[in-house]
C-alpha cells in the first residue's frame, strides 16, 4: 500500500494507477464540461467573449497607441493568446480543483491526479475549438493559404498540455497545504503575462536581456506557436528540442513534488 | 490473504496530524524559522491503532462505538480512500462504499447524470450501467425526480440514491457508514431486505451503525471500537450487549 521505493518506480507506479483510471478521467472531463455549459443559453460564446474583449483592447492599444512593429498585429496576438489563456486557466484551476473534488474523494477511492488531469483536459477541449477558429481566421485573412507549419500543431498542443500539467500538479498539491498558494498564483500569472512574449515577439526584446526572458518556460512555447501559426515557419531544431526537453523536465519535477503529497491528499482536502 | 476472506486488515495503524487541518500558512513557517522555534506541524490528532479484522466472504460485520472512535476511519481505510500509516489491508473483488451523504454527487447535475458518472467511477461499463439503471431508480423510488438537478433533492433522497447505486452495482464487498439512518421507515425496510439478498448472493457487508437493533438483525459478528482501539470482537449480540452495558 505504501508508495515507497526509488523515484522511478514510484513514478511508473503512479502512471500505471492513472492509466487504469482513464475511464474515470473521461467521466470527469465530460462532467466538467456538462456542469460548465449547463443552464447557460449562450454556452461556449461566453468562453470566447472574455478573451475576445481582452484581444480587442490589446490590439487597439498596441497597434494604434504603442505601436508594436509587427505586421498584422492582430494575427500575431491571436497566434499565442489562447495558448497563454489555456496555461493561465489550467494553472489557476489547480489551486482549487482538489478542494472542489473533496466530497468525491472522501466518498470513492481514486487517484488524486485524476481531477487535475480532467481539469486540464476539459480546458484542452475548449482550447481545441478556439484554436480551430484562430487557424481558420488566420488562413483566410493573414496567410491566404494553409501553411505547412500547421502540421506541427498536434505536437505543440501536446507540449502545451505537458507543460501545463508540470506546473499545475505541484501547485494543486501545495495549495491544499498552504492556502497562500491560492492568493499567490493569480498574482504571479498577472505579472508573468508581461514578461512572456504573448503580445510582443521575443525578437523585439533586446538581445542582452533575452536570456533572462528565456528562463520562463512559457516563453519557449510561445515562440514555437508564433512561428508555426503566425509566421508560417518551422521553428529551428534547437528551439523545438529545447522546448520539448523543458516541458518533459517540468512534468517530471512537478509530478515528483505532487507524488510526495499524494498519499495524504484525501484526508486533508 | 486466505481464500475464504473478503477483507483482511493486519496491524493497521492510521495517524492523523494537526497540519492536516490546513492551519499552516507560509507565514507561520517563516516566523517559526526566524524565531528558531521547532516546526511542530505534525502534532498528533487521532490514531487508529492495531486494527485487525478478518471478514469471511458473505459475512456481515457491524462496527460499533461512540463518536470519534475510528469507525469511519476504518471504513475509509478498507475502501482505499486513506492509506494506512502502518499495516496491510487487503480486499477481494469490487468494493463499493456508501460513506457520505450524497456520495460525491454533483449538485448541478441530474440524478440520472450522477448515476452514470458514479457508475463510471466504480468501473461499470456503459452497457452494464444501462442494464441496471432502471433497477437503481426504481429501488431509490425516485422515478419522478431522476431528471431534476440534485440540488433540489432532500438529504433523504440523496442518501436513497447513494445507497441504491452502490447496492445495485454487484459489489463483492459493500461498506456502509450510517446512511440508512436518514431514510424513512419504508426505505429502511427495503434496504434491510436488499442487504439480506446481497448476503445470500455472496456479498460481504461491513456496516457502521449506531442503530444497535439493526446491527444485531443484519450482522452475524460485530467489532466494538473505543478511542481508536479494538475493545471487543465477537458474535454481534454479545458485543452489542457489552457495549450497551458500558454506555449505561
Amino acid at each position: 500500500m505504501n508508495a515507497r521505493g526509488t523515484f522511478l518506480t514510484r513514478q511508473s507506479r503512479a502512471v500505471q494507477r492513472l492509466w487504469r483510471s482513464k475511464q474515470l478521467v473521461a467521466s470527469l472531463v465530460s462532467r466538467n464540461l456538462k456542469v460548465k455549459y449547463k443552464r447557460s443559453v449562450l454556452g461556449f460564446v461566453w468562453t470566447l467573449v472574455n478573451p475576445l474583449l481582452t484581444l480587442v483592447v490589446l490590439v487597439s492599444v498596441f497597434s494604434y497607441v504603442l505601436r508594436v512593429p509587427i505586421e498584422d498585429y492582430w494575427a500575431f496576438l491571436l497566434s499565442g493568446y489562447f495558448v497563454w489563456n489555456f496555461l493561465g486557466q489550467t494553472i489557476t484551476s489547480g489551486t482549487n480543483v482538489l478542494t472542489e473534488h473533496g466530497p468525491l474523494s472522501r466518498a470513492v477511492a481514486f487517484p488524486p491526479e485524476a481531477p487535475i488531469l480532467a481539469a486540464a483536459l476539459s480546458r484542452l477541449v475548449e482550447f481545441t475549438i478556439e484554436m480551430c477558429l484562430v487557424l481558420a481566421v488566420l488562413t483566410i485573412f493573414h496567410h491566404g493559404h494553409v501553411p505547412a507549419s500547421y502540421l506541427l500543431l498536434p505536437w505543440l498542443v501536446l507540449l502545451q498540455l505537458v507543460m501545463a500539467l508540470g506546473l499545475t500538479f505541484p501547485i494543486a498539491a501545495l495549495s491544499v497545504f498552504y492556502h497562500d498558494v491560492q492568493h499567490a498564483v493569480p498574482l504571479l500569472l498577472a505579472t508573468l503575462f508581461y514578461v512572456t512574449p504573448v503580445f510582443y515577439a521575443l525578437s523585439l526584446v533586446p538581445e542582452s536581456v533575452r536570456p533572462i526572458f528565456l528562463i520562463n518556460p512559457i516563453a519557449w512555447l510561445m515562440t514555437l506557436y508564433q512561428a508555426a501559426v503566425y509566421y508560417g515557419e518551422l521553428p529551428t531544431p534547437t528551439q523545438f528540442l529545447t522546448t520539448t526537453a523543458i516541458a518533459v523536465g517540468l512534468l517530471v519535477v512537478g509530478y515528483g513534488v505532487f507524488n510526495r503529497y499524494a498519499r495524504f491528499l484525501a484526508e486533508v482536502v | 490473504m486466505d481464500a475464504s476472506l473478503a477483507i483482511s486488515c493486519r496491524g493497521v495503524t492510521k495517524r492523523f496530524y494537526y497540519y492536516q487541518l490546513r492551519t499552516t500558512t507560509l507565514r507561520e513557517v517563516f516566523i517559526r524559522s526566524v524565531t528558531r522555534r521547532p516546526i511542530s506541524m505534525r502534532s498528533e490528532l487521532f490514531t487508529l491503532t492495531d486494527f485487525d479484522l478478518s471478514v469471511r466472504r458473505g459475512d456481515a460485520v457491524g462496527l460499533i462505538g461512540s463518536n470519534g472512535s475510528g469507525k469511519s476511519t476504518a471504513l475509509r481505510l478498507i475502501a482505499g480512500i486513506y492509506g494506512p500509516t502502518a499495516g496491510t489491508i487487503e480486499t477481494r473483488g469490487r468494493v463499493a462504499a456508501v460513506l457520505e451523504l450524497g456520495a460525491g454527487f454533483h449538485h448541478e447535475l441530474t440524478g440520472a447524470e450522477n448515476v452514470a458518472f458514479y457508475g463510471a467511477v466504480l468501473g461499470m461499463t456503459r452497457k452494464g450501467l444501462q442494464a441496471r439503471f432502471d433497477e437503481i431508480v426504481d429501488f431509490a423510488g425516485l422515478e419522478a425526480f431522476i431528471d431534476v438537478p440534485m440540488k433540489y433533492y432532500s438529504s433523504g433522497m440523496r442518501a436513497r440514491l447513494a445507497f441504491a447505486v452502490n447496492a445495485n452495482l454487484d459489489p463483492d464487498v459493500l461498506l456502509i457508514d450510517e446512511v440508512l439512518a436518514v431514510g424513512d421507515a419504508e426505505f429502511r425496510q427495503r434496504c434491510r431486505e436488499r442487504l439480506q439478498q446481497l448476503r445470500r448472493d455472496g456479498c460481504t457487508l461491513l456496516i457502521v451503525s449506531h442503530d444497535l437493533e439493526n446491527v444485531v438483525d443484519t450482522c452475524s459478528r460485530a467489532v466494538w471500537l473505543d478511542k481508536g482501539a479494538m475493545r471487543m470482537e465477537g458474535p454481534a449480540e454479545a458485543v452489542v450487549d457489552a457495549y450497551r452495558l458500558s454506555a449505561s
